[in-house]
């Protein structure tokens, strides 16, 4: 809904994702906030904007399975892992440009995303949500079991760090800005498919898959491209988390970690790409903030005893994820929408 | 007028500043002090272990800084950091304790924090100094990350060898091993012994390696395979469930085959879990550290001293002893390195040159561990190597031998 008074006299003025000046002011300052970020924040917060924008990349992708297409999906961090061993493989094995082993990660994510979306032509609910908990077994078992040469199996896999011309990208504030391109591009993608014709139709498949296949959406391609494009992106994360640990291990992408991604688009708010934005945030600066909280109390009051109180500290974080879907099950964006609408009719309550 | 009463005032202040520095002797000698991060893990997995491992391993560095570091005028600053035993935790956090404080050591937790730091850690020029045995995945020549024991295989491998002396013959011991594919780490275990007994036939022979749930509950049928295909004893270095689990189908079938733990699942804390420590009659436990037991020991006493003028409120366990020898080698290789570069300006790269340089002797860590050389081709000592080996005898929990030496364990 548009603010009172704008009007879209133009078919460009009414697909337009930015639509007034105010908001177009809002995201310049907004992108310049975070252009200047490493410049006015210390390297921790450095640190934490790299795994915020990482996983942002993640869920926006799950956001776009889950939310936009309703395919439930428990294996985004296998995917994840798939788009981090093939970053690592492809930089160690072939020596290629992250410029190019990036977006081939994220392609070998969609292929073995792209096996799940089939089946979930067949199935859906739990029985789906089993399925792809069976992505995280199979990726578990595949890189443990494969010969050692190939993937290191119970030794992991060291990445080159990245480096453009003859630049080494291995520090938290050039990292950050290799993230923040790769994060911009991507949902900014995530937003142009959301408003497509893909999009549309995986609206529709969530809403009601029956009526959308009358309709003549080809309902088993639109859950399969589903699922392929939320796994490109979590290959897209991998990738960029490969590049900054440098290391890859299997135990580094685990069905807890697919857990706390749903957990995220469910407390930002499912089917809102600005939401999946906002759970990521949401989560992970409240983890941070306990694990900064935490070491600060137990030293500062040592009666409680550090163990009583980084557990204490992880009960909190429990507690407000459960609070979050008690008070707004809709997600934060519900929340943020109910505002943004009660201003733009003020003082009219409808 | 004034005069005779300035003079007065400032004698009278001569005279104090004197006598404090004549009744402090410690305090005319200049405190340089050094930052030491502790990765821990409150929150996640490991969060019931880590009151135990993480306040030995802080009492230690009080009882350093009382008694050692004052001497030598530095002061080990110390400060936890939670990190869930979660990769991108310790990732997010570590540039944040860099900056903060610019640490000489980090005393590390466990494979996450291997993970998040092993490549960045030259180029900050920071050790960490692990508490745990060894991997064969991060068997790498010139490493920042420090483990004071061998490789679980090593440590098994040890033990094998003592098992076979014991029980006579030229036979190969059979093994069986019992492990989970659910982490890398235990794979990477399984495939150490594997080929420990690959390239010494005439020592081991292994009946069968058995992967299995990460918490079984029963494995009668598994263990019943190894039983049939005559095994002496049952390796298993996973977690205390899968200890209970093999025990319980032993006992179904009848068997009084030992099965050998690690540090982590040792005899008291499996026999626990299994409803006693007699359950766990004639079963051993082997590793490059001190054994936990009643006997008085450098280490015991040790112990007792943290507890009665540190205030250690932990256990006499063997986590207790793991966070202690942690703490121990941590602080003789910084003290090393003061003696060697002197107390000012001392470095993470200072640090990490003198624990090549200059081994940490058994005594300098009251016997927690062994005489520690390091050489860089591996991140764990491979000269000189120690075992120790527990087991339950008349339901007491004993040492069954001391410093048996570890053969060699070819990287896999």
């Amino acid at each position: 809904m548009d603010p009172a008074g704008v009007f879209a006299v133009r078919y460009a003025q009414d697909r337009a994702l930015v639509r007034t000046r105010k908001q177009w002011l809002a995201l310049a300052l907004f992108l310049g906030a975070l252009a200047v970020l490493p410049m006015v924040v210390g390297p921790r917060l450095i640190a934490v904007a790299n795994i915020m924008l990482i996983t942002g990349i993640v869920v926006v992708g799950l956001q776009i399975c889950t939310g936009y297409a309703g395919q439930v999906n428990l294996g985004q961090a296998a995917f994840m892992g798939v788009g981090a061993y093939t970053a690592a493989v492809l930089a160690e094995k072939t020596g290629l440009s992250f410029l190019l082993t990036i977006p081939l990660a994220g392609v070998a994510a969609a292929g073995f995303g792209f096996v799940f979306g089939l089946s979930a032509a067949r199935i859906k609910g739990f029985y789906l949500a089993l399925t792809t908990i069976a992505a995280q077994f199979i990726f578990h078992f595949a890189v443990l079991n494969l010969p050692g040469s190939w993937l290191g199996g119970s030794n992991g896999a060291t990445v080159p760090p990245a480096t453009l011309f003859g630049y080494r990208i291995t520090s938290d504030t050039s990292l950050y800005y290799l993230i923040l391109i790769s994060a911009a591009i991507m949902v900014s993608g995530a937003f142009g498919i959301v408003r497509s014709r893909f999009g549309r139709a995986f609206v529709a498949v969530r809403d009601d898959d029956v009526a959308a296949g009358i309709m003549g959406i080809n309902v088993v391609a639109t859950k399969a491209t589903a699922f392929l494009v939320g796994a490109f992106y979590a290959g897209v994360g991998g990738a960029l988390w490969a590049y900054m640990l440098r290391f890859v291990a299997v135990d580094q992408f685990t069905l807890f970690n697919s857990v706390f991604f749903i957990a995220m688009i469910i407390v930002g708010g499912m089917g809102s790409v600005v939401g999946a934005l906002i759970g990521v945030f949401v989560i992970r600066a409240i983890q941070e903030l306990i694990t900064t909280l935490g070491p600060e109390l137990a030293a500062n009051f040592p009666f409680l005893g550090g163990d009583i109180v980084f557990a204490s500290m992880n009960v909190f974080l429990g507690g407000v994820i459960a609070l979050f879907l008690i008070v707004e099950p809709k997600g934060l964006m519900h929340r943020w929408n109910i505002v943004k609408s009660g201003y733009r009719l003020w003082p009219f309550p409808y | 007028m004034s005069h005779p009463r300035t003079s007065g005032l400032a004698a009278l202040a001569a005279a104090a500043g004197l006598a404090s520095a004549l009744a402090v002797p410690g305090a005319a000698l200049a405190q340089t002090t050094y930052g030491v991060a502790l990765l821990s893990d409150y929150s996640g997995p490991y969060a019931d272990i880590m009151p135990m491992l993480g306040k030995s391993r802080e009492a230690v560095l009080d009882w350093w800084n009382a008694e050692v570091g004052a001497k030598l005028g530095v002061k080990l600053n110390y400060k936890n950091f939670d990190t869930r035993y979660d990769a991108a935790q310790t990732a997010s956090l570590w540039p944040g304790i860099k900056s903060e404080m610019k640490p000489i050591v980090v005393l590390g937790l466990g494979g996450p924090d291997v993970a998040a730091l092993g490549q960045r850690l030259p180029d900050d020029g920071v050790p960490l100094f692990m508490s745990t045995a060894g991997y064969g995945y991060a068997w790498k020549p010139d490493s920042w990350i420090i483990n004071p024991r061998p490789t679980y295989a090593h440590e098994h491998a040890a033990a094998f060898k003592w098992l076979k002396a014991q029980r006579g013959g030229s036979q190969p011991l059979k093994v069986g091993i019992i492990s989970s594919e659910a982490s890398p780490a235990y794979v990477d275990i399984a495939r150490g012994i594997e080929r420990y007994a690959k390239d010494n036939p005439t020592e081991i022979q292994i009946v069968e390696t058995v992967f299995t749930e990460v918490q079984p509950t029963d494995l009668t049928t598994q263990v019943r395979r190894l039983v049939r295909g005559g095994v002496e004893v049952i390796t298993i270095q996973t977690n205390t469930a899968a200890v209970v689990a093999t025990k319980r189908a032993l006992q179904a079938l009848n068997s009084k085959v030992p099965v050998i733990t690690s540090s982590h699942n040792g005899l008291p804390a499996s026999g626990k879990a299994a409803g006693g420590l007699n359950q766990m009659e004639g079963d051993y436990e082997a590793y490059g550290m001190g054994i936990a037991s009643e006997e008085d020991t450098p280490a015991r006493r040790f112990y007792e001293k943290l507890k009665a003028d540190y205030k250690l409120a932990a256990p006499w366990n063997v986590l207790t002893l793991m966070g202690m020898s942690q703490g121990l080698y941590t602080v003789r290789v910084v003290e090393h390195a003061i003696k060697k570069h002197g107390a000012q300006n001392l470095t993470g790269a200072k640090v990490r040159e003198t624990l090549y340089a200059e081994p940490v002797t058994t005594e300098e860590t009251f016997g927690t561990l062994p005489t520690l050389k390091f050489a860089k081709e591996a991140p764990f000592p491979i000269e000189g190597l120690k075992v120790n080996v527990a087991t339950i005898k008349g339901g007491n929990y004993v040492t069954a031998a001391t410093n048996v030496d570890t053969p060699t364990v070819n990287k896999w």
